[in-house]
């Protein structure tokens, strides 16, 4: 006979401790990032008869086949390209606030206001020296207001390119790790417990970094990823144990753009697009704020030099210096506002060239300029929060699709350590009944 | 089998309890600051009316102080219209006696130096300064309205007072220019009030043959005078009234104007209140339903 019940009994006992120890490790590691469920496959151990032996028992208990992971190739995609989306959506909502943020805390709107006030209420008496120092004191706070405004949203910029530039060092990391896990996957053997954790961490990376760009993916038979960057065309970043390196460049107008080993590359998702889509509005933001201060200043230079000053003289410029950073009054005192018409003697209290000021202020419309400036950009963080809910609640339901059939149920495991602890219990009361068996045929003699 | 996961539960239940507890900060922020729109983006359109409303009610402050002002100017004007009055009134009684042919050239003489008198008390008040301290009949000149050289009084100011703008387009000329007061035409002549008084004083204490009759001819002058100076009080009297109705537009507008800014950008407590609450009731049955859940496990009951 080629059976033995009490090694039948042990393969069994041994394979119900496996399989308790895979359930102790799933219950271990319910909330463990990234963790995958793993499950044991059980497989028999039997020969088929051999010549003239057919009517024999052959059985050698049972063996672990192998340790299986739940994982849903579909629904992990879907969490990668649902991530892309919301990092990219997530990187330009930020950086889009922040810009709204430094040109609306700037306060330029009510300085403009508060300029154009303190020049209507200058026309009231030209002459009087008070309202003449108030109202450059106006247009100080008003260059400066300007100049607040360039400087936040610059510095919201330098973070942005900051942060890619941190993200583009992530990426070159995460590049790396996959390359490293390639090779180890190629040394794991198949269904043990070695290659689960290594696919599990290759799912990791993955994830990881497409959050930081878009990413297609292709897996080897062994596990190994290929990796390209910005869709199925686009250049290779991970393959075999090699990574290439991205790369990030800096335009002269504070705009990024990011290569591999060389190659330009456009990504459509990730951290990466988003952040450079928040540059390119902050670099055509600061563009708006340089015209609208040159507007500003042009208009009330050329009305200066076809004005008088208080004492006689012609009208000196009243700003000075290049774009909304460099905004200044170069006026040094009140008395210099030209508000008198040319060749109106000294203390002239003529207002006609403060009313062409005036005039032509309104025609310039820095106010509504800037109210528009201020629309563009609120209406573009609206409609992009709106976006970028929809792309959260998508990314949320992918990621909890994929938790709930990749990641543990304590239930379902502790059902599991039930079921095992009497698998075990039934394999032991084999191993009992063939020792009592033995000692029965003992007992004959 | 669907395979409810415990990770994808807690996941689900932070997002959930996440989500309400946003939602009830939102609305308790809204409460404290009486604000709807805490930032631009939140409401793009409202806040870009809202900057607007800022500035018109910016603007109408200045417009209210000019207009102030303006009728501060208008009313001073008019006082001094009405002692110009009196003092015309005053030397028609003393030309009427003076015209009587009867009166002794001694008394004559007197009223003559009264004259005088009168001529200068018009040129005190016709330099008389406005609230910013400049000339009140002087336009925009920059020093006195009337300069007296030799005995003969000329007008130094500006030929036309700058108007004073009242918002929406409107404006108003805050008083009047000396000659505009005081010069008027004589049997076609242009004169004005001061030659008259200064020839009447002079003639009165001898300096011509017949002083009646110098004292009859400019009485005629004297009625001129007095009847422009009436009609300059008819235009002071329209003006401020036009003022007042601005005045009283403004009011109406700024009235309107905060009702919209209200009604755009203010939370209404009653319903901000009620929406927070009715928050607040979910939050506090989610968390509660949480916490049963979660305490379900079959571990707990494995003995």
């Amino acid at each position: 006979m080629a059976s033995d019940l009490l090694s039948i009994a042990a393969s069994g006992a041994r394979a119900a401790r496996g399989a308790l120890d895979v359930t102790a490790q799933n219950i271990a590691n319910a909330s463990t990032d990234g963790y995958v469920r793993r499950s044991v496959g059980m497989e028999e151990v039997s020969a088929a008869g051999g010549l003239l032996r057919t009517g024999d028992l052959s059985l050698s208990g049972v063996r672990i086949g192998g340790i299986d992971r739940n994982a849903d190739m579909f629904r992990q995609a879907e969490v990668r390209r649902t991530t892309s989306d919301l990092s990219r959506a997530s990187a330009e909502l930020n950086g889009l606030e922040n810009i709204e943020s430094a040109v609306e805390q700037a306060g330029l709107y009510s300085a403009i206001t508060e300029f154009e006030a303190s020049l209507q209420q200058l026309a009231v008496d030209p002459s009087d020296p008070s309202l003449r120092a108030a109202a450059l004191a106006s247009a100080e706070t008003m260059a400066q207001k300007f100049n607040i405004a360039d400087s936040s949203t610059s510095s919201a910029a330098e973070g942005l390119r900051f942060e890619a530039g941190a993200a583009v060092d992530q990426a070159n990391v995460l590049g790396g790790e996959l390359a490293r896990v390639n090779l180890r996957l190629t040394r794991a053997g198949a269904g043990s417990s070695d290659r689960a954790s290594l696919l599990d961490q290759r799912d990791i990376l993955l994830e990881q970094l497409s959050g930081i760009a878009t990413i297609s993916t292709s897996f080897a038979a062994d596990g190994g990823v290929s990796v390209r960057l910005g869709g199925s065309t686009g250049p290779l970043f991970v393959t075999g144990g090699a990574a290439g390196a991205i790369g990030m460049s800096t335009a002269a107008d504070g705009t990024i753009s990011y290569d591999l080993d060389g190659t330009a590359l456009s990504l459509s998702g990730g951290s990466l697009a988003g952040a450079a889509l928040a540059l390119g509005e902050a670099a055509s933001v600061r563009a708006r704020l340089d015209a609208l201060a040159e507007g500003i200043a042009t208009t009330a230079n050329d009305a200066q030099a076809n004005g008088t000053a208080l004492d006689g003289t012609a009208g000196q410029p009243l700003f000075d210096g290049v774009g909304a950073a460099g905004m200044r009054v170069a006026l040094t005192s009140g008395s210099g506002l030209a508000t008198a018409g040319a060749g109106q003697p000294a203390g002239s209290r003529d207002g006609s060239n403060l009313a062409a000021l005036r005039q032509a202020l309104v025609v310039e419309g820095p106010a509504e300029q800037t109210n528009a400036l201020l629309f563009d950009i609120s209406a573009r963080v609206q409609s992009r929060t709106l976006t970028h809910e929809a792309l959260d609640t998508i990314a949320a339901s992918a990621r909890i699709t994929l938790e709930q059939q990749a990641g543990v149920d304590l239930d379902t495991e502790a059902t599991n350590l039930i079921r095992f602890q009497q698998a075990f219990q039934a394999s032991a009361r084999a191993m009992q009944i063939s020792t009592e068996l033995f000692d029965t045929l003992l007992g004959l003699g | 089998m669907i395979n409810l996961s415990t990770g994808a539960f807690f996941t689900r239940s932070t997002r959930q309890i996440g989500t309400l507890r946003a939602e009830a900060n939102r609305l308790q922020q809204q409460v404290g600051s009486g604000e709807k729109l805490a930032r631009s983006s939140e409401d793009p359109v409202a806040a870009a009316r809202l900057r607007t409303l800022s500035r018109q009610e910016r603007l109408a402050t200045i417009d209210q102080g000019t207009s102030d002002r303006a009728t501060h100017n208008l009313q001073l004007t008019d006082s001094s219209l009405g002692s110009i009055a009196d003092v015309i009134t005053r030397a028609q009684v003393l030309a009427t006696q003076a015209a009587n042919a009867t009166l002794p050239p001694a008394q004559r003489a007197a009223i003559g130096i009264e004259v005088e008198d009168l001529r200068q008390a018009l040129l005190l008040i016709a330099n008389g300064r406005d609230g910013a301290g400049g000339a009140l009949f002087g336009g925009e000149g920059a020093g006195a309205a009337y300069v007296e050289s030799d005995g003969v009084v000329t007008y130094a100011g500006s030929p036309e007072t700058a108007p004073f703008e009242l918002g929406e387009g409107q404006q108003v000329i805050p008083g009047l220019t000396g000659p505009e007061v005081l010069a008027f035409d004589v049997d076609g002549a242009p004169s004005d009030l001061f030659t008259v008084l200064g020839q009447l004083a002079t003639a009165l204490q001898g300096d011509v043959a017949d002083p009646a009759g110098a004292a009859r001819e400019a009485l005629s002058g004297l009625d001129a005078g007095l009847e422009k100076v009436t009609t300059a009080q008819t235009i002071i009297g329209a003006r401020m009234g036009w003022v007042e109705l601005m005045d009283n537009r403004r009011l109406g507008m700024g009235e309107l104007m905060a009702e919209e800014r209200d009604s755009i950008g203010g939370a209404d407590l009653a319903t901000t209140i009620t929406k927070l609450q009715e928050v607040m009731t979910v939050l506090e049955a989610t968390q509660a339903s949480f916490v049963k859940l979660s305490s379900l496990s079959l571990f707990s009951l494995l003995r």
